[in-house]
């Protein structure tokens, strides 16, 4: 490829990430900053491709735009008032400086650096590549990262999980309050439920206690 | 033949055409105008091919649900209603494009076109012949994944910036789908590169020519997981939850009307049929058929194979009801990614033998294909037999997912319906 090519591809891909990135300090909406951080991500991407790393750029897009960029709109929408209340800080003067300093100190490094240019042909086939290192040279890297994945998602189900022993313990604590005020024997108030249940198609009742199966309409219309 | 094959108008190469123009341009023009050149072509190829057959296509699908359904479909507009589409398109056209005053405009505008991309652009690696893709990618079977994985990133948007909340139900569904489907959808894929050896698209199909051999013989279910996988990415009818009209009136698009319905509604149809491309790619054996491609066009071929895919693919919406979001889930998690992760070992392990072990591969393909097969019917009968749910002795009800699960929001509802309050 001829150098006016590549240099019309890097810096029009150049344009779009930096761009991009100007656009998420700019813009006050949330979403719309997470948005630009795609778009950004994207020209990132673009970039990789014309360092001749097919690679990296999809997997780039794979995991940057298809998950991180995704995992980050849920969180922010599951957030209220993501829109509204975005308004000025006070820490907004120390977060200018300390950036400023870090974009300094990058503009620096990137200046001082000897970027040694490879001319030539490009690596063969990178995934192959990648991955022979990563089993070979790299493999007790790989397996912890693997590790503290497993984990990860452990302690996620862990957190996200409702003990159901919990539940009928929960149960029975509400279904003492609940009782409390309206009458003064609580062993009693589990009595009605079967009665209830019967009522309903199901072949088992729930495990947690008689009561789990009553029909909905009772149970909205206690509410 | 060979004397034929290579001349720019021999149409059973269309790679022909482009090289001709391309070195034609190079000629005169600067090198990167050629690729330029060369790019745009394909893509000119593909919007070519995909604008007509699109308008085929909506004939098509409703004609054929209509069968399944026993009723005759469109047939006032044209010759047995040929003309139908076109007449749905003018009307779409014309139609006021309306927008909430409370949208977000900017984000509201984007989507219907923003969709359009991932749907054209997976269409560059599908190889339609030996040398007939846009871009034969080293790694093609990734850049699929990734690209198809960003449409969800367009519909999120549509659901979000409606400011509705029927359509921000419809994308949470769509993508609580996308990122779950996303990986028995990788797992299939993983099974075949394991196998293959190779992550390029055509190389894929190389190896079932060269082995003589399509691999929905050898990996039935990875073939099964990869179409069900598609087919909720796709939110197609046994896995529409995200626009499903009985529930939340269309899902993330509500909000759209006129031509960007359209637009959504046209994109539906595009990646249809460029999963049916696809599976027909992976597992059919693309634009190979046992020397057929000899004889006949490739692409041809590969065409063919992938009508006969969409049609089962309508089939299946035709014929299964719609499945709820739970049951979706946990066909998902608790069947396709297990049943995906094991045959990627049997995948490992059969790769190990034919290469490290030096096995004869006409000899052993059949066994492992035999084996293959049984280990599949083993694994859906297992997980019929585990994850059924309860029969009913008297279904007065449906079994709600509350009753089910417990947890603690099922013990607050028993607690207070437990109490006697204002009985």
């Amino acid at each position: 490829m001829s150098d006016f090519g590549f240099h019309l591809a890097f810096w029009s891909l150049a344009s779009v990430t930096v761009g991009g990135a100007l656009m998420i300090i700019v813009s006050r909406n949330l979403i719309h900053a997470v948005i630009f951080l795609i778009l950004s991500l994207l020209g990132v991407a673009g970039l990789y491709l014309t360092l001749s790393a097919d690679f990296i750029a999809v997997v780039q897009i794979l995991i940057y735009v298809g998950a991180i960029s995704v995992l980050m709109l849920f969180a922010i929408m599951l957030t209220p008032r993501v829109e509204r209340d975005n308004s000025e800080t006070r820490l907004r003067y120390p977060a200018a400086i300390i950036m400023g300093m870090v974009l300094t100190a990058t503009v620096f490094v990137a200046l001082d650096t000897d970027w040694g240019e490879v001319r030539g042909a490009a690596l063969g086939e990178q995934a192959r590549l990648i991955g022979e290192s990563l089993i070979r040279e790299y493999v007790l890297p790989f397996e912890i990262g693997a590790v503290l994945l497993t984990a990860a998602l452990v302690g996620a189900i862990a957190l996200a999980r409702e003990d159901p022993e919990d539940a009928v313990v929960h149960a029975a604590s509400l279904r003492q309050e609940a009782a409390g005020p309206a009458s003064d024997e609580p062993e009693q108030v589990s009595d009605p439920a079967p009665s209830v249940g019967d009522g309903s198609g199901e072949t088992e009742a729930a495990p947690s206690g008689p009561a789990s199966a009553g029909s909905p309409a009772g149970g909205s219309g206690a509410r | 033949m060979n004397a034929v094959l290579g001349a720019w108008y021999d149409f059973r190469d269309l790679n022909n055409l482009s090289r001709e123009i391309s070195e034609w341009v190079a000629d005169w023009g600067p090198d990167w105008l050629a690729s330029i050149v060369t790019g745009l072509l394909g893509a000119l190829a593909i919007l070519a091919v995909i604008g007509p057959t699109l308008l085929i296509l909506i004939w098509v699908e409703r004609k054929v649900i209509a069968r399944f359904q026993q009723r005759y479909g469109p047939n006032r507009v044209g010759p047995r209603g040929l003309l139908q589409p076109v007449a749905d398109a003018v009307k779409l056209i014309l139609k006021e494009e309306l927008a909430p005053r409370a949208a977000d405009k900017l984000i509201f505008f984007l989507p219907p076109v923003l969709v359009f991309l991932p749907a054209i652009v997976v269409w560059g690696v599908l190889p339609f012949g030996p040398r007939m893709s846009v871009a034969d990618l080293n790694v093609g079977v990734l850049f699929l994944l990734a690209v198809s994985g960003t449409a969800v990133l367009a519909i999120f948007m549509a659901g979000w910036a409606s400011n509705n909340k029927y359509a921000l139900f419809g994308a949470m569904r769509a993508v609580a789908v996308s990122i779950s489907y996303e990986v028995p959808m990788v797992l299939s894929l993983l099974t075949l590169v394991f196998f293959t050896g190779t992550m390029s698209i055509n190389g894929i199909v190389e190896w079932q020519q060269q082995e003589d051999v399509i691999l929905v013989v050898l990996f039935p279910l990875a073939a099964i997981t990869f179409f069900f996988a598609a087919t909720a990415e796709l939110n197609r009818t046994p896995a529409d939850i995200s626009e499903a009209e009985s529930e939340i009136v269309a899902g993330y698009h509500t909000e759209y009307s006129g031509m960007r319905f359209g637009l959504f509604y046209a994109v539906e149809l595009a990646n249809a049929l460029a999963v049916s491309a696809f599976v027909a790619t992976f597992f059919l054996g693309g634009w190979w058929l046992w020397g057929l491609d000899e004889w006949v066009p490739s692409w041809m071929i590969l065409l063919a194979k992938t009508g006969l895919v969409y049609f089962v693919l309508i089939w299946f919406r035709g014929t299964f009801p719609r499945l709820r979001i739970d049951q979706l889930m946990a066909l998902c998690w608790k069947a396709l990614v297990p049943a995906g992760l094991m045959f990627i070992a049997v995948a490992a392990v059969e790769r190990t033998l034919l290469i490290e072990e030096g096995w004869d591969t006409t000899v052993a393909l059949p066994v492992m294909a035999a084996i293959n097969i049984a280990l599949s019917g083993a694994v859906v009968a297992l997980f019929a037999r585990v994850a059924r749910s309860p029969r009913l002795r008297r279904p007065a009800r449906t079994i709600l997912v509350r009753d089910q699960v417990g947890g603690l929001r099922a013990a607050r509802e028993v607690a207070s319906q437990a109490a006697p309050s204002g009985d």
